[in-house]
């Protein structure tokens, strides 16, 4: 995608007003949920943005989450990508996700980007020291997305660069497939991801990798309900990045990401998590931030068997 | 916009399907009690390093009320089909046995695993179900 009509860096300024202007929703719900929400299941997932771990979502629960990543765009004008996501755990060893993406790129304008349908599997009933999980999702985005979920093939930030009018005329169908294996050690989760992805439109299998390591910031809990406690607080990182594709299985081309993340745990069952992102090469995004919110509705499942009753 | 419409529609519709059909059948607590007893002779032998510690039992409570009432109920009594935590089958348990569970649920019927709070937590939560005889 090179060399298609990027847009100069100077028709499209991400000034840092514009930038809070998207952030002043999220600040707001920081505070309404955080007074507001009723006491519900606090979940006992990992912060990860891109990675994954072997935890599922508890049968019954359901989790509505909201997320944005920034990213600085060489040749074209930096973006905001948010995304929704609902979780729900169907049984103990099956969680079903949905996905409805979207993005504003800066000097350009905004669009619905497209949604996603992914379910996550655990074959082994009991835990081991690598606990392995299957993923599988459906994709139906445009060109246009910069959700960064996942990296892929020869994903680089060029392929960003492209106006919107053009990107989001593009449609892909995509399965996206990973082998996620994790273990848990002494209060550090470890996971490690394997990522296959298919484009259905006769393109090669691209392949990516995604690692996560996190802690809470102390593995006791204190006996006194306590909002601001380091055992509310979870620190990590992860990395990322392509591995090519099924004709050329190489680091040649490919971009790479490196991320501290911080997430805060409220026991009212609020989780905010932000992670800072940089590309460690020519091809990646020089500077990526995540930031989201996630609440988790416990008991979702018999609330709604028991209206239909 | 209608297209995102139907498919958030959908997505509920789908929700409310699989929660009014085949979720109930995996929440067994008489299953969960077979497995208690399962619990491998190493771990069945584990002391509860919290064993005794009044913070503990409080700090149990309070992990207890986020991660377990929604199923078990706030008394612990068991709800639905969720297992009664003051029944026998669990207090006469050890707490290696009752770590060993916690640790890797009951995935068939329902139980998630909670191997994902730190291990003292859980010990902390064995503390507090124990405290309930």
């Amino acid at each position: 995608m090179l060399g298609v009509n990027p847009i100069p860096r100077s028709v499209c300024p991400a000034t840092a007003s514009s930038r809070l202007r998207f952030l002043s929703p999220f600040l707001l719900c920081v505070a309404a949920a955080a007074i507001w929400l009723p006491s519900r299941a606090a979940a006992q997932e990992t912060p990860y943005f891109v990675a994954y771990s072997h935890h599922l979502e508890e049968p019954g629960n359901l989790e509505i989450e909201t997320y944005s990543i920034y990213g600085t765009q060489k040749g074209g004008g930096d973006f905001i990508a948010p995304w929704m996501e609902l979780e729900y755990g169907v049984t103990a060893w099956w969680t079903t996700e949905f996905y409805i993406d979207s993005q504003h790129t800066f000097g350009d304008g905004s669009v619905f980007t497209g949604t996603r349908w992914e379910n996550r599997f655990r074959p082994l009933m009991r835990e081991h020291w690598i606990n392995p999980v299957l993923y599988v999702e459906f994709e139906n985005i445009t060109d246009a997305d910069k959700t960064l979920k996942e990296v892929v093939g020869t994903d680089t930030q060029f392929d960003a660069a492209d106006p919107n009018s053009e990107a989001n005329r593009s449609h892909a169908h995509e399965i996206e497939t990973k082998l996620i294996l994790s273990s848990d050690y002494k209060g550090w989760n470890f996971s490690e991801n394997f990522i296959g992805e298919k484009n259905l439109g006769h393109e090669p299998w691209e392949f990516g990798y995604a690692l996560g390591v996190s802690r809470p910031l102390r593995l006791e809990a204190t006996p006194r309900p306590c909002n601001f406690c380091r055992e509310n607080m979870i620190l990590g990182a992860e990395m990322y990045g392509g591995l090519g594709t099924v004709k050329a299985f190489s680091l040649s081309g490919t971009s790479h990401y490196v991320a501290p993340i911080a997430a805060w745990q409220l026991p009212n069952g609020v989780t905010f998590s932000i992670s800072p992102g940089f590309g460690l090469n020519e091809n990646s995004h020089r500077f990526l931030l995540r930031w989201g919110m996630a609440y988790e509705i416990g008991g979702f499942g018999r609330k709604v068997r028991s209206l239909l009753r | 916009m209608r297209r995102l419409l139907i498919l958030t529609a959908l997505l509920f519709a789908s929700l409310a399907a699989v929660a009014a059909t085949g979720h109930d059948r995996d929440l067994d607590s008489r299953g969960i009690f077979q497995v208690i007893a399962k619990a491998p002779a190493k771990s069945r032998d584990q002391k509860n390093p919290y064993e005794g510690q009044t913070n503990a039992v409080a700090a149990g409570e309070k992990l207890f009320r986020q991660h377990c009432a929604e199923c078990h109920g706030e008394d612990a009594l068991g709800r639905g089909r969720a297992a009664n935590l003051r029944a026998s089958g669990v207090q006469n348990a050890t707490p290696g046995e009752l770590a060993w569970f916690l640790r890797n649920g009951n995935l068939v019927h329902g139980m998630p695993p909670w191997a994902g709070i730190p291990e003292q937590r859980r010990w902390q939560i064995i503390a507090y179900v124990k405290s309930l005889h």
